[in-house]
């Protein structure tokens, strides 16, 4: 009698996971992820309240993003870099009360030749506010889309008339320890105070260039850079300044804290490039806030066809 | 008895970790960090165990804490193969040889790996010796969460600081041991 004496690792035909059924096992385990994301993620996002009450604007909407996803409020206003309060990014939410965003007046100053202080409230009463749905892409590699309303820094600018020596458009925060905590810390600090950012003329008037002062319809909450930011929809998100007093035009070219604190891994341009990546991690792709899964970073953030033009002949891989 | 109380405590941080993902607004981001630091901690943990012999004697666990700060590593890796690169195994091999921060994260996943394996009884006996390139994986680990940071903040301060006093002890034992040998 012939008795086949199975080895211990003989599993029968029968056992055999199909290899169609194998394949299905990936798609299985992203539409898991994906249930667990939409389900009960984006209803508790959604009904997500707002904690403290916002004043409303009236804004014009327009069609910049149109069919874009937006984000939801809450995860705009609970996921901020702003070092002057923490470096976790969800503390600013419950540290910015601390943030006195009214009175506030902006200095428009340098090489313009009626130099001037805006009142905020000016801004916001007077001057012709518009909705704009932008993406945003920060240097970490998450990404939101957001409906921010203000107005474009040409309009300001334009007001301000720079002279023939304007090169560069230097920005700072407000430096006030009262208002933000780290700030008391000096040398401890998590990064050189006060907040310093700049654009090139011409990327300071492209019409994408944007000063925004509220969102999701209203005023913005302090944490999200109360009450006006620099938006600059191409650029990765550290070029888009918060709280802002100081909008100076200047010759040279402004050294700007990120690229203070490390030139070699941030650079004054900062222009969103997927085929340049950043020293520890890849650019090619970014996780949009809320989603489990990864979509592909497009070349100036998807705003080639506006901006594109300016840097033409600049070799964005060494000037970064 | 004891162990098995150890080791569903150090699952707690697993189950909080698959309640509050579902709340995160950056989730692979998030598994990262929380996988990240407890991976660490318990590592530290688990080697501080022999400095502290004549306070406490806890050898005994060693294993288990050694055991699941690999577990908490692989979560780690599985993040990054999975939900980071998307089984995409091109992209993972090029960012490892790439970029600094992840080959240091990467060797030490590996030495962890080679050292959870070969932890049973009859293995350990032969491969003991080299298990002493756990301190290779506590200096690579230190380097690889402050080179995740932007800007350092106190818990890899902390992790430093927890470096230098694990390998100083093992510096003062080894010079301890020859003076009384010579």
């Amino acid at each position: 009698m012939n008795i086949m004496k199975k080895q211990s690792w003989y599993i029968s035909e029968n056992e055999v996971t199909d290899e169609s059924l194998f394949n299905k096992r990936r798609d299985f385990l992203k539409l898991g992820a994906a249930a667990l994301v939409s389900s009960s993620l984006v209803a508790e996002k959604l009904a997500a309240v707002e904690t403290t009450p916002r004043k409303a604007l009236s804004f014009k909407k327009t069609s910049f993003g149109r069919g874009l996803e937006l984000n939801s409020f809450d995860q705009a206003s609970t996921y901020n870099n702003f070092y002057e309060f923490s470096l976790n990014k969800k503390d600013p939410a419950k540290l910015a009360h601390t943030l006195k965003p009214s009175p506030w007046e902006v200095e428009v100053s340098g090489e313009v030749e009626n130099p001037m202080y805006i009142d905020l409230q000016e801004i916001m009463n007077k001057y012709p506010l518009e909705e704009r749905i932008y993406r945003f892409r920060c240097v970490e590699g998450w990404s939101m889309v957001v409906p921010w309303i203000g107005i474009t820094l040409a309009h300001i600018l334009k007001k301000a008339k720079p002279t023939s020596k304007a090169k560069y458009v230097k920005f700072i925060t407000e430096l006030d320890p009262e208002m933000f905590p780290d700030q008391k810390r000096g040398i401890f600090g998590n990064v050189p105070y006060p907040y310093v950012e700049g654009l090139r003329m011409d990327e300071a008037m492209n019409d994408l260039t944007f000063m925004a002062v509220g969102m999701y319809g209203k005023v913005l909450p302090n944490q999200n850079g109360a009450p006006i930011r620099l938006v600059v929809p191409w650029k990765y998100g550290f070029k888009s300044i918060k709280s802002i007093v100081s909008i100076e035009l200047v010759e040279e070219e402004p050294l700007n804290t990120w690229k203070e604190i490390n030139s070699r891994e941030y650079g004054f341009y900062a222009n969103v490039n997927p085929k340049v990546d950043h020293p520890r991690w890849s650019q090619a792709k970014e996780r949009k806030l809320g989603s489990f899964f990864k979509h592909k970073t497009e070349m100036f953030n998807g705003y080639s066809e506006e901006v594109a033009s300016m840097y033409k002949g600049m070799d964005l891989r060494k000037l970064y | 008895m004891k162990k098995t109380i150890l080791a569903l405590l150090l699952l707690t941080p697993l189950c909080y970790l698959l309640w509050s993902v579902r709340s995160a607004n950056d989730p692979i981001k998030y598994i990262y960090t929380f996988t990240g630091t407890s991976a660490i901690t318990i590592l530290m943990l688990s080697l501080a165990v022999s400095p502290l012999k004549k306070v406490v004697n806890l050898m005994r666990y060693r294993k288990v804490l050694g055991l699941f700060a690999f577990f908490y590593a692989l979560l780690h890796f599985i993040n990054f193969y999975v939900l980071d690169a998307q089984l995409d195994f091109a992209f993972v091999v090029k960012e490892t040889l790439d970029k600094p921060f992840v080959y240091l994260g990467m060797i030490s996943f590996l030495i962890l790996l080679f050292m959870a394996l070969s932890s049973t009884k009859k293995l350990f006996r032969k491969f003991s010796s080299y298990h002493k390139a756990v301190y290779i994986v506590l200096v690579l680990v230190t380097i690889h969460a402050s080179m995740a940071q932007k800007v350092l903040s106190s818990l890899e301060y902390t992790y430093i600081i927890v470096t230098f006093m694990l390998l100083g002890y093992r510096v003062y034992e080894k010079n301890k041991r020859r003076k009384i040998i010579g």
